[in-house]
């Protein structure tokens, strides 16, 4: 394995279309968390261009695929219908990085080429993760408890590339 | 506050947060014999997450699992309904003590079966479940907590085998039923807990004694041969291919029925399971 990339958020398009398959990058910054409730949610106000009222950026984002419990943070699977059918939509918004575990569809891999975007695969890692986040936040949705959406503040959490340019990992 | 709540809280938290030495040893065998570079990645990340969650006493996996509990009691050891009382309630505060990932559904019957009724916040409103309790020759009163995972129990299977009078015959069934669910359980590598008896209830109990007592260290040769077999696949940790798809199985044979059949209760433990630790009352 070649050496680690460090990555910072927002991404750029230019740090995003370097990334390949397999690549272990670190991430370190804001990161964005939801998975299948809030998501559709948050790709409705994308839609409706609302997301400037909930105090969302998507510009450069990542999104991890996790509930905030007080347990702490973990991947869910990203392969969950509601999840997967918002990689494409979001990542038209400017998200860069879904960041769940599982494998995904040929077209949801193909729709990351698309808009320079890319899934990663995070291992459920939930004690290391606890110590790499500095600054946790509800963002919007609050009523959705531990699915609501949230903003991290992260240093270095470890995850390997698994869809970019088209290829994927499992394939 | 009691002794044996504070005894049995303590003990929760170590299961949710603690490798013991023989699964840490796994993980660094593992390393060290893992050619595939992605694959090693991910064991180490495991290895490192057990490490920090033994200094924190904080969750190994935010999926922080229901409390299993197995109680062995000795000869000239008695147990009381008090007893019983304070290990429920040494739960109630370990679940908050770790903390446990509030999973209590309210509600009706109905309400539970589909979520309606909510969810209590409250991380020690979660119920263990029933407890298991086998009499032992030594001298003590031991309880054992198992945090199991929702990944592996979507995954689990227990069903029958037809032996042919054949070990072998039973050993690729529990392969052929373990390769897909290792594949789909995403959360590997794995330990494959196996409990083999004469009904349901006795093999589920038999694979809860197997989780109770595996040693990565010990391996019989049936427990060897069904890992070996379910690597040859090279699902890989996290799917991510290489030969480290299962590091070990703990498995336990009971008495048998006179018949052709035997039932298999079988559980693919993820990467942190069995979480486990004991505690003498
Ligand atoms: S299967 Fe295990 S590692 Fe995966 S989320 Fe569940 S408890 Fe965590």
């Amino acid at each position: 394995m070649s050496k680690i990339i460090e990555l910072t958020t927002p991404l750029s398009e230019e740090a995003i279309s370097q990334l390949k398959v397999g690549d272990v990058v670190t991430i370190t910054g804001y990161i964005y968390t939801g998975r299948d409730a809030v998501l559709p949610k948050i790709v409705k106000a994308a839609e409706e261009g609302t997301l400037d009222q909930l105090g969302i950026d998507l510009q450069g984002s990542v999104i991890f695929h996790t509930a905030v419990s007080p347990a702490g943070v973990g991947p869910t699977s990203s392969n969950k219908v509601e999840i997967e059918c918002t990689f494409e939509p979001l990542s038209k918004h400017g998200v860069k990085m879904h960041l769940g575990k599982g494998a995904i569809s040929k077209e949801t891999v193909k729709a990351l080429a698309e808009n320079n975007a890319v899934f990663a695969i995070i291992p459920p890692v939930t004690a290391l993760l606890g110590s790499q986040t500095v600054e946790q936040e509800i963002v919007a949705f609050p009523e959705l408890g531990m699915e609501a959406f949230n903003r991290l503040k992260v240093v270095k959490y470890q995850a390997i590339i698994a869809a970019a340019k088209g290829e994927s990992i499992y394939d | 506050m009691t002794n044996i709540r504070e005894k049995v809280a303590d003990c929760l938290v170590r299961a949710g947060s603690t490798f013991r030495e023989d699964q840490k040893e796994a993980y660094r065998k593992a390393i060290a014999d893992e050619a595939n570079a992605q694959s090693c990645w991910v064991m180490q990340q495991v290895l490192d997450n057990a490490i920090v969650a033994e200094e924190r006493r904080s969750p190994l996996c935010d999926d922080t699992g229901i409390p299993h509990l197995f109680l062995e009691v000795g000869k000239n050891r008695s147990v009381s309904g008090e007893m019983m009382q304070e290990i429920m309630e040494g739960v109630e505060l370990g679940l908050r003590q770790l903390p446990g990932r509030p999973m209590a559904i309210m509600g009706d019957d109905n309400a539970r079966i589909d979520q309606s009724g909510g969810l209590n916040p409250d991380s020690g409103a979660l119920k263990p479940s029933p407890i298991l309790i086998k009499p032992i020759d030594e001298d003590v009163i031991r309880l054992t907590i198992l945090m199991l995972g929702g990944g592996p129990a979507i995954r689990g299977i227990t069903q029958r085998i037809f032996h042919k009078h054949n070990v072998d015959v039973v050993i690729e069934e529990i392969v052929n039923r373990a390769t897909p669910a290792v594949s789909q359980l995403g959360c590997s590598p794995c330990v494959l807990a196996v409990g083999i008896g004469r009904s349901q209830f006795e093999a589920t109990s038999l694979m809860m004694e197997a989780m109770v007592y595996g040693d990565f260290s010990k391996q019989t040769e049936f427990e060897k041969k069904i890992t070996e077999k379910v690597n040859e696949a090279n699902i890989g940790p996290l799917g991510l291919g290489g030969k480290h798809s299962v590091l070990a199985t703990f498995a336990k044979v009971g008495p048998q029925r006179a018949s052709g059949v035997r039932i298999v209760a079988l559980r693919p433990c993820c990467c942190f399971e069995p979480r486990r630790a004991s505690v003498d009352l």
